[in-house]
């Protein structure tokens, strides 16, 4: 079963698709909601300092979101990283030989 | 080489084809931040429609071939070539309007894949199609997406709700609808990007087939690009509403932090699966997404009868595709394998068929004012979390 499993899931690319996923998709969703806080601590702070506090927390959040929009639109860019090795500019035929 | 007209037709198949996959997919963009009243729906398809066109010119590599290790390339780009592409995208656009007729999210790749597969098997042998690579590449990925795109919506959608409490509804429910837009917007440009660029790769095909461009030293010309790119951007804009009520109101009340979690849930996983080269399917990835974050929220506010239709219609896509891309074949074949007649016959059965289905949709149509949320209070929006959606019953 494992040899089966291993044979037809790509593991390596598996786990970091998981992990890719987990920090933008759950860590995106968290850190927004932290910048929707931050601007909440400001709008209702007494005090300078918490006005301050709060657009500091939003601002750091909101930076991490736009660099997380950066990385996706990098990743779209620039596909597919892996394999095939090197098909170049004729990947649209794929050559006899590596059919099988 | 083959005729003049057999390309004209696989062209245009390949156009209609890209116009069936944009109308298919807005949902998979655009349906939660409908569901939501996050924007309107004709901002929103206008919106996704811009960013496919944007999206199918971004990337700078080689257009991505359909079903690439799965048919042996000679078959597809030799003599009969050009007829079977052709009978695989009439194959492939049926399926997409049958279950566009029934309200389903499936898969357009998958669909294509199923057309070509299809009318390899009838046109030569199932020694042409690789199985092993099949299903390591197109199905053992399909069943895993939806479940690691729905993983982790639920996590991020109760981890939301957690802050909400912190936060208050109304401050969440407004800063996450801006959120959503940005997130739907990152799936509707890898949206264009990759599902643009396979139409790219089928017409491309054809074009090596007639003999216009050659194999080895190989670029989409621009004409094809642009097609492509105007097909499944006019596509989006006519918008898929049918299938944004499945996915937007009918798996589950979606509200603005679960519509974001889904959202930025599906494009993480669509854009680093796409970057690790892992291909899978985008509406299979949102919709794990969506239920997951109706899971996320509430176990029983999703309507499991809405997700076991579309899992049958999930199951039935390959092969459902692949009979019809198998039948076109044969009709072509009557008249003989590489004559125009045959040609021209599959593809008026098509439109007819196109045509008939489009027909029957419009007794129970459902048009962009039944989807509107923008002016639903929050006293409406619980009314509606209690009952059913007023457009579900289709």
């Amino acid at each position: 079963m494992a040899i089966l499993a291993s044979e037809f899931i790509n593991w390596s690319a598996l786990w970091k698709i998981v992990l890719a996923a987990l920090i933008g998709g759950a860590g995106v969703v968290i850190v927004f909601g932290f910048l929707l806080y931050g601007v909440k601590i400001a709008n209702n702070a007494k005090s300078g300092g918490g006005e301050w506090a709060g657009y500091a927390l939003a601002g750091v959040c909101g930076l991490v979101c736009v660099a997380a929009i950066a990385v996706g639109l990098y990743a779209i860019t620039n596909k597919p990283k892996s394999k095939p090795a090197k098909p170049a500019k004729s990947a649209l035929v794929v050559p006899a030989r590596t059919w099988s | 080489m083959g005729s003049e007209l057999i390309l004209i037709l696989v062209v245009v198949a390949g156009f209609s084809f890209d116009f069936t996959n944009g109308f298919h997919d807005t949902a998979n963009a655009m349906a939660t931040s409908i569901a939501t009243g996050a924007l309107k729906p004709k901002v929103a398809v206008i919106l996704s429609a811009c960013l496919n066109f944007v999206g199918a010119f971004l990337s700078i590599s080689v257009a991505a071939t359909i079903a690439k290790g799965i048919v042996n390339p000679e078959v597809l780009t030799g003599g009969d070539g050009l007829v079977l592409v052709l009978a695989a995208l009439i194959g492939a656009m049926t399926w997409n309007l049958i279950t566009w007729y029934f309200t389903i999210p499936s898969s357009s790749s998958h669909a294509l894949i199923g057309g070509v597969i299809g009318a390899t098997i009838v046109a030569t042998a199932s020694s042409e199609v690789n199985w092993h690579n099949l299903v390591q590449t197109v199905i053992v990925p399909a069943i895993l997406s939806p479940f690691i795109a729905g993983g982790v919506a639920a996590l991020g959608t109760y981890c939301a709700y957690r802050l909400i409490r912190r936060l208050g509804q109304r401050e969440a429910r407004t800063g996450y609808r801006y959120g959503q837009i940005f997130s739907a917007s990152l799936v509707s440009l890898a949206h264009g990007t990759n599902d643009a660029q396979k139409t790219m790769g089928v017409i491309s095909l054809a074009l090596i087939a007639h003999g216009d461009i050659s194999a080895t030293n190989f670029s989409v010309p621009f004409w094809v690009k642009l097609g492509c790119a105007l097909s499944i951007a006019l596509g989006t804009a006519s918008g898929g509403w049918r299938i944004i009520n499945t996915m937007g109101n009918r798996i589950t009340n979606v509200e603005s932090p679960q519509g974001f979690a889904a959202e930025s849930s599906s494009a993480a996983v669509i854009l680093a699966s796409s970057y690790y080269g892992y291909p899978l399917s985008t509406t299979q990835v949102v919709s794990g997404g969506v239920l997951g974050a109706g899971l996320g929220k509430k176990v029983d506010s999703v309507h499991w009868n809405v997700i076991g239709q579309m899992l049958t219609a999930w199951i039935f896509t390959m092969p459902g595709a692949a009979v019809l891309g198998g039948a076109a074949w044969a009709i072509a074949d009557i008249f003989g394998a590489r004559a125009n007649a045959g040609a021209l016959v599959i593809c008026l059965l098509a439109a007819a068929g196109a045509f008939g289905l489009w027909t029957l949709a419009q007794r129970n149509n459902i048009g962009p004012d039944d989807l509107d949320r923008t002016n639903v209070t929050p006293v409406e929006e619980a009314e509606l979390a209690g009952v059913p959606p007023a457009v579900a019953a289709v």
